[in-house]
């Protein structure tokens, strides 16, 4: 464990009413690092996500946040947009983009969403509002090359494909200039060729612009081929931690994502075999 | 067979139709009592009556026709396939429909309203008629005004305000306060010109619905809705209760005109209301560019996105609170302006003006024009203001100024279900409706559990 | 300091003195609130808005068994058995109007927008819209002024609480409210319509899933809080007379009392108007009666603000 963090998560338990998202849950993610979080539907994925970005607000434990080095911030109790704001960018599981706006308005909010009001500015239409949006466009135009979406700039996002919308989130993300990018479920409906688009563009993202990595993922090809390491979630706790090496061996893992095996025969399946079971749940 | 027949599309249209012209005959008939109250029902069928001096005939005969015409027409409509039918058989001609091109050109199309512009600066040369020119001001320019405000607040940020008339009301009044015509002493005892009301009203105004927007603005949209009610009531209550403060119900009478008097060059509007038109008009053409150049700012497409999806926007560091706020506050300042410019030109003020209807009958025209589209309220306020006031001063079919609202409310609840996004409609408005209708995006959805 | 010591001084003794009449009076009005927060908080229930117009359904009620009290009693008061009949008839006539009224609403201004999948804020101005067609329409056709309703009964003191006289009227119109609050609560809570009702409030679509009729429950829905309101209507209308208005303040009030208990609960709704009603009569000691209404308004802004879920919690049959 480094001393030089994303996030570094203690014992973060959230709670709705009697139901129990999230139990005593730690996790920590380096600088730098394509960390993933797996887990069987309903384990508590999305709810640390939400945890993590400030949408849910977790009873117990703490959440620290480093942007920069040295430099941290607790992210309970701090709204979205500001965590936003102090370098969290994030994409949903089920897309969410502004579908009646094109796809580089899309991008181009993100990259504008940080400039302050200027209400009186873009009423009165002066040069710092012309420049400021002349800047935003420029940048608008770089991510779209980035994620490879110049050809749709003009596209109505709701029209785009499966593959094509992951891209978007992940540009207009990116427009917000994070330190980390937490990706919920990104090949969720997208076909073999595009999973692989977006297993190098999520690599790209790390290599070229710095930014960490926090993926949850259902696809076990995927998350194995991109993942430097893994935390594993059952009913809210964390059930196991290590490189995929490590976690395609443990017994744990395979238990809970097999069901309580009462044959014993679970040995050691392959990431293809764990892949289908969890398509079934 | 008589069974089959009634469930068939053709008796359908009849029975809509049917129902259509016994709904404008009744709608348009002749009032009745509390001592007879059939006879406002029975007269609107077996009444003779003339209809714009043309001819002489029965009734329902005429609205019969009328009624069959209309259906027709929907007929011929639905046939052409309306652009917005378009929009909703997604995804396949959505996809078409959305390559036009974005916007980085001016925002303001002036081939359009430049036509508009010369009609609306000529309008006073041929209109001389004294009531019609009073009416352009009263009626017509002062609720553009309105209509242009509250679409900010509807239209762009999608919050319904139904307390609107309350920032009205309040620019009024303050302006009556400074300029020495209310029982409230004016400011540091100096009566001040309407002029210079401006900026003070609009800072009051804004400051309460700033006020009024940071506790309320986090609500659900329909409790904001109840709460801006709410608001609209308690000032109207304070406006007809504080005798020492307001004037009470009776107001005041004593608000003077605008005078404008910089070095050697002096004016000072009076009871003509040419002058005050050219005023307002001036002031239309302000809110027109600033409102169109925020749209398309970056405020506008912050907007656009909390609509749309608040939980997306607040991940890339959109505070909906702000720009709620932000919106509340135009729409508010835009409001109390209104208020100085109907205060100094009638120079007169009473609770009586400042009721719930008033913020009803300045949404009708924004959700009739178009919600969030500027032109499409500049057209719906003019063509709504124009007949109801033609309507108001002829009395067409006898219609008395009470049955407005009736009008009122049924265009609302007929342009929620044929045309909801409006006459001239906003293009990311026409949309996002469409977007909703298919099921694509989180916009306030009806009927799906809230799944966490 | 001592001036406002002095005001609560004052004004509690008022309250002190006062206390039992204010409270008689309160709870007359508030099971009228409770009666028109019932509808209120059904339609929450299943459909997740608020049915702006309700208060024209209290209105259609109001009129409805004004007409048939007019045509059913002569010059001279009933008394007796004739008394009692004429009640029950007006409570018939204003609830089948009321829920007529509401089935019309729901035909004509949600469900064309619900066929669509509107988003909430055109279900909202829909029901604005409706909402003023209705009451200017009934003010078109029936007169723009107050009148007072034909009694069928003598409203004569029928005996004292702690010295507060309490009327026949107050009797009546707590007597009713009683019963249709307690079948309501029975009909939802333990017949097989009921069992529909919570299962679309609970999750429509699984309740669809499972063969329950959702067009058909919604009728019901806005039926049964229908009838409630227009039976309302009538209550009130013995007591203030009808006017073409005299939906919109009681069923605000109403509204409170509906978020009060908290929106989409139906015992809240009862609860929330009995506390209401209470609540606005105890205000006359400390406020101008010109100001009740800002109290109340004040009120509802208030738990909007800090308890959105009222004080028993949210929807209908919904746990979590």
């Amino acid at each position: 464990m480094s001393d030089d963090y994303i996030f570094d998560v203690k014992n973060v338990t959230l709670r709705f009413g009697g139901v129990v998202s999230l139990n005593d849950v730690s996790l920590h993610q380096n600088r730098g690092e394509i960390l993933a979080v797996i887990g069987p539907n309903g384990a508590g994925k999305t709810s640390l996500f939400n945890s993590l970005t400030g949408v849910y607000r977790p009873q117990v434990g703490t959440i620290t946040f480093s942007g920069e080095p040295g430099h941290s911030v607790s992210v309970i109790g701090r709204k979205p947009h500001l965590l936003n704001g102090a370098g969290i960018a994030r994409t949903f599981q089920a897309s969410r983009m502004f579908s009646a706006l094109t796809t580089y308005e899309n991008v181009k909010i993100g990259a504008e969403s940080h400039k302050g009001l200027g209400a009186v500015g873009a009423m009165l239409g002066g040069p710092a509002t012309r420049r400021g949006e002349k800047l935003s466009d420029s940048r608008t135009w770089e991510l779209l090359d980035f994620v490879g979406l110049r050809a749709e700039a003009n596209t109505l996002s709701a029209s785009l494909s499966y593959g094509a919308r992951r891209r978007l989130e992940i540009a207009r993300g990116l427009a917000t200039n994070p330190k980390v990018l937490l990706l919920d479920e990104p090949a969720a409906g997208t076909n073999p060729a595009e999973k692989l688009e977006l297993t190098s563009l999520i690599r790209k993202v790390r290599d070229r612009m710095g930014v960490s990595i926090l993926l949850i993922e259902h696809d076990m090809k995927m998350v194995m081929s991109l993942a430097e390491r893994l935390y594993v979630l059952n009913f809210g706790g964390v059930i196991a931690e290590g490189t995929p090496e490590e976690i395609r061996a443990n017994d744990a893992v395979v238990v809970a994502y097999l069901g309580s095996s009462d044959t014993g025969e679970a040995a050691q399946p392959s990431p293809s075999e764990t892949e289908d079971t969890d398509a079934q749940g | 067979m008589i069974k089959q027949w009634l469930g068939s599309p053709l008796a359908r249209r009849v029975g809509t139709t049917t129902a259509l012209a016994v709904l404008l005959m009744v709608m348009t008939g002749p009032s009745g009592s509390t001592s007879q109250p059939t006879a406002g029902f029975v007269q609107s069928f077996s009444e003779r009556s003339s209809f714009f001096g043309l001819f002489v005939t029965q009734r329902w005969l005429v609205w019969a026709a009328l009624a069959l015409i209309v259906s027709a027409l929907i007929r011929v409509a639905k046939w052409l396939k309306s652009d917005y039918a378009e929009m909703v058989a997604i995804p396949g001609r959505l996809a078409r429909s959305a390559q036009a091109p974005f916007q980085t050109k001016k925002p303001v199309r002036f081939g359009t309203y430049g036509v508009l512009m010369i009609v609306a600066i000529l309008l006073p040369v041929f209109v001389t008629d004294g009531f019609w020119q009073q009416s352009l001001v009263e009626q017509v320019a002062i609720f553009v005004l309105l209509a242009l405000g509250l679409n900010v607040v509807v239209g762009f940020a999608g919050l319904l305000d139904l307390g609107f008339v309350a920032f009205y009301a309040i620019g009024a009044y303050a302006t009556a306060w400074v300029t020495g015509a209310l029982p409230a002493a004016a400011p540091f005892g100096v009566h001040l010109d309407p002029f210079w009301a401006i900026p003070i009203a609009i800072a009051i105004a804004m400051a309460s619905g700033v006020l009024l927007g940071i506790p309320t603005l986090r609500l659900r949209g329909d409790y904001l809705a109840i709460v801006t009610l709410g608001f609209g009531e308690i000032v109207t209550i304070f406006l007809n209760n504080e005798y020492g403060i307001t004037g009470g119900s009776t107001g005041s009478h004593q608000v003077p005109h605008f005078t404008f008097h910089v070095g050697p060059i002096k004016y000072a509007w009076g009871l003509g209301p040419v002058p005050y038109y050219y005023l307002t008009l001036g002031f239309v053409v302000l809110f027109l560019i600033i409102f169109s150049r925020l749209e398309h700012s970056r405020v506008g497409r912050s907007w656009t996105a909390i609509r749309e999806d608040e939980v997306a926007a607040e991940s890339i560091g959109i505070n909906p609170l702000k720009y709620k706020v932000m919106a509340f506050a135009i729409g508010a300042a835009s409001a109390g302006f209104a208020g100085v410019m109907t205060a100094a030109q009638t120079n007169f003020l009473s609770p009586q003006t400042f009721l719930l209807s008033f913020s009803i009958n300045i949404l009708v025209l924004v959700i009739f024009g178009g919600m969030g589209s500027i032109i499409g309220v500049v057209c719906g306020a003019l063509l709504v203001q124009v007949v109801s006031t033609w309507m108001d001063h002829y009395t067409p079919f006898g219609f008395q100024s009470q049955d407005l609202y009736m009008y009122l409310g049924a265009i609302l609840v007929a342009m929620m279900i044929f045309r909801p996004a409006g006459l001239i409609p906003a293009r990311r408005r026409k949309r996002e409706i469409a977007m909703s209708e298919a099921g694509e995006g989180h916009m306030d959805e009806m009927l799906t559990g809230d799944t966490p | 300091m001592a001036s406002i010591f002095g005001f609560f001084v004052t004004h509690f003794g008022i309250l002190r003195k006062e206390f039992w009449p204010l409270l008689v009076g309160g709870l007359s009005n508030g099971f009228i609130y409770a009666m028109v927060a019932i509808g209120y908080t059904m339609v929450y229930g299943v459909l997740r808005l608020i049915n702006f117009a309700h208060s024209e359904i209290f209105m259609s009620g109001g009129f409805a068994s004004f007409f048939l009290m007019r045509a059913l009693i002569g010059s001279s008061a009933p008394g007796g058995v004739a008394s009692v009949l004429l009640v029950i008839g007006g409570v018939l006539g204003g609830g089948l109007a009321g829920a007529f009224m509401a089935m019309v609403l729901e035909r004509v201004a949600y469900r064309p927008l619900r066929r669509r999948h509107a988003p909430a804020l055109a279900y909202l101005i829909s029901a604005i819209g409706a909402s003023y067609f209705m009451f200017n329409l009934a003010g078109k056709e029936f007169g723009r002024y107050n009148t007072s309703m034909a009694q069928p009964f003598v409203n004569h003191t029928i005996f004292t609480l702690f010295g507060a006289p309490v009327q026949m009227l107050s009797m009546i119109i707590a007597l009713v409210g009683t019963v249709m609050l307690i079948t309501l609560d029975r009909v939802v809570g333990s017949t097989k319509l009921g069992r529909s009702v919570r299962a679309v409030a609970q999750d429509a679509e699984t309740a669809s899933l499972m063969g329950v009729n959702i067009d058909r429950t919604i009728v019901i829905v806005f039926v049964l809080g229908g009838f409630m309101g227009g039976a309302a209507g009538f209550l009130y209308g013995l007591g203030f007379g009808i006017n073409y208005t005299m939906g919109f303040t009681p069923a605000l009030k109403a509204f409170t009392a509906a978020v009060l208990g908290g929106i989409g609960n139906l015992r809240g709704a009862a609860i929330g108007g009995l506390l209401l009603g209470v609540v606005e009569s105890f205000s006359i000691a400390f406020v101008n009666g010109a100001y009740l209404d800002v109290v109340v308004f004040g009120l509802l802004i208030a738990v909007l603000l800090f308890r959105p879920t009222g004080i028993l919690g949210e929807r209908l049959g919904r746990s979590a």
